[in-house]
């Protein structure tokens, strides 16, 4: 067996997300689906409902007057916002591991996630354009590849970053060339078992590397240079480090000046704490 | 004690069981100061080279290179540290593989540095910067010396 047949092989047994987000995955999934009935799927679990609260009041999601009830939250957050909640509750406990072959410490990889994800949402206000629907959850999604690797797989990066730094590729491309996958398509493959929706898979598998998607994406560019800027600010940075190139292209797509830029780090930096609060103290 | 400095934050020291340590430089600029006659140190870890307009942002100053140096300097002189026994060294200011100049912010920020330091007419006395490596930086206040990490290596600046 090639060592990329037995990382998939590995991988795809890992577990499934919980059982409450898959519900509620499911009945969102319901063109029938009706605000009330899934108000009540998402009372029925504590941590889901915390999450919902917490995300419809949060500066960053809602604001404005105070909802306590799951159904006021529904009514402001919209099925959309809802939708990618879900998800990231359920995806994010995952996230909070260390990833030691990675070098990463517990709550690290969720705090990057949380800044890409925050990052591609700032960075379309920025430059006054309507980031599609799954944006966010994608960008928070990116990196469910090398928590795979990282913590159940248990692969060493150093050697990759080694081989990354002696022929001056990319980490992605190094891990192409020992592994035989990289993490970004390993991630894609994981959540497409997991029956994340399309559009969110292929801004994961594609996020490294835009333009290789056989269609331009708006989500993707938007991730991609959010993920840039994250990596860029340096939080909850592995070895891999900025061991990565950005895609001219993207950056030409969104026409992204160097202040808007700037103006996205200093934003993520006042919102990620908010985010990764309510993601990391509520876990289903 | 070990201190940590988060991103846009300074710390200054005078105990000299003190370490002031930062971790994450990405682009980011981290610049250590080290008086050894008046045993005060101080280490800032700065996001981007220049506040817009020039002015000292009343939100975080130490966001920004041309506004959180000088003013992690006079609070060292506040502290008894005197320009003459001042020692800079840096860290930091990394970029992604093959990024155009115009959004290099790591090397705008070493840039940034090195224009206040000349116009202060002050110098650098070590640096570890630019490559792809992420960075922790770590400043002894008992002797000054400095401790880079990465990667599960470590070295003195």
């Amino acid at each position: 067996m090639s060592r990329r047949e037995e990382i998939l092989q590995k991988a795809m047994a890992i577990p499934n997300m919980p059982m409450p987000v898959q519900k509620v995955l499911a009945y969102i999934g319901n063109a029938d689906a009706d605000l009330r009935q899934l108000a009540k799927i998402i009372e029925f679990d504590p941590g889901l409902t915390v999450n919902v609260l917490r995300m419809a009041n949060s500066a960053f999601f809602g604001g404005g007057t105070k909802v306590s009830t799951v159904k006021e939250a529904l009514m402001r957050l919209g099925l959309g916002r809802l939708y990618q909640l879900v998800i990231a509750s359920g995806v994010a406990p995952l996230a909070r591991f260390a990833i030691k072959g990675y070098g990463l410490r517990p709550g690290e990889l969720l705090e990057h996630s949380v800044a890409v994800a925050v990052a591609s949402e700032t960075l379309a206000r920025e430059l006054g354009v309507v980031a599609p629907p799954y944006t966010f959850t994608a960008g928070l999604l990116v990196n469910i590849g090398k928590t795979v690797m990282g913590s159940f797989l248990e692969v060493d990066a150093a050697p990759i970053l080694t081989l990354a730094h002696e022929r001056q590729i990319s980490f992605e491309q190094a891990e192409e060339l020992i592994l035989g996958i990289n993490h970004a398509e390993l991630g894609a493959l994981l959540l497409e078992k997991w029956g994340i929706p399309t559009p969110i898979v292929n801004v994961v598998r594609y996020r490294l590397r835009p333009d290789e998607s056989p269609e331009p994406d708006l989500a993707l560019d938007l991730v991609h240079v959010g993920d840039v800027i994250a990596k860029m600010t340096g939080i909850g940075m592995g070895i891999d480090g900025l061991q990565y190139a950005p895609s001219e292209a993207a950056f030409a797509r969104l026409d992204v000046s160097p202040q808007q830029m700037e103006n996205v780090m200093v934003a993520i930096l006042e919102q990620i704490a908010e985010v990764r609060d309510i993601l990391m103290e509520n876990t289903l | 004690m070990e201190i940590v400095v988060n991103i846009s934050d300074m710390k200054v020291t005078n105990r000299a069981r003190d370490v002031l340590v930062t971790h994450a430089l990405g682009s980011c600029l981290g610049l250590a100061a080290y008086d050894p006659v008046a045993g005060v140190a101080g280490l800032i870890h700065c996001l981007l080279p220049l506040s817009r307009d020039g002015k000292v942002p009343a939100k975080n100053p130490f966001m920004y290179v041309n506004t959180g140096i000088p003013q992690m300097i006079r609070t060292m002189y506040g502290r008894g540290a005197t320009r003459e026994h001042l020692v800079l060294k840096a860290a930091g200011c990394g970029r992604m593989m093959h990024i155009s100049n115009q959004f290099d912010t790591g090397a705008s920020n070493i840039a940034a540095l090195k224009k206040l330091l000349q116009v202060n007419e002050m110098r650098l006395s070590a640096e570890d910067v630019g490559g792809t490596i992420p960075r922790t930086m770590r400043l002894f206040a008992d002797t000054g010396r400095i401790l880079i990490s990465s990667c599960g290596r470590s070295w003195e600046l």
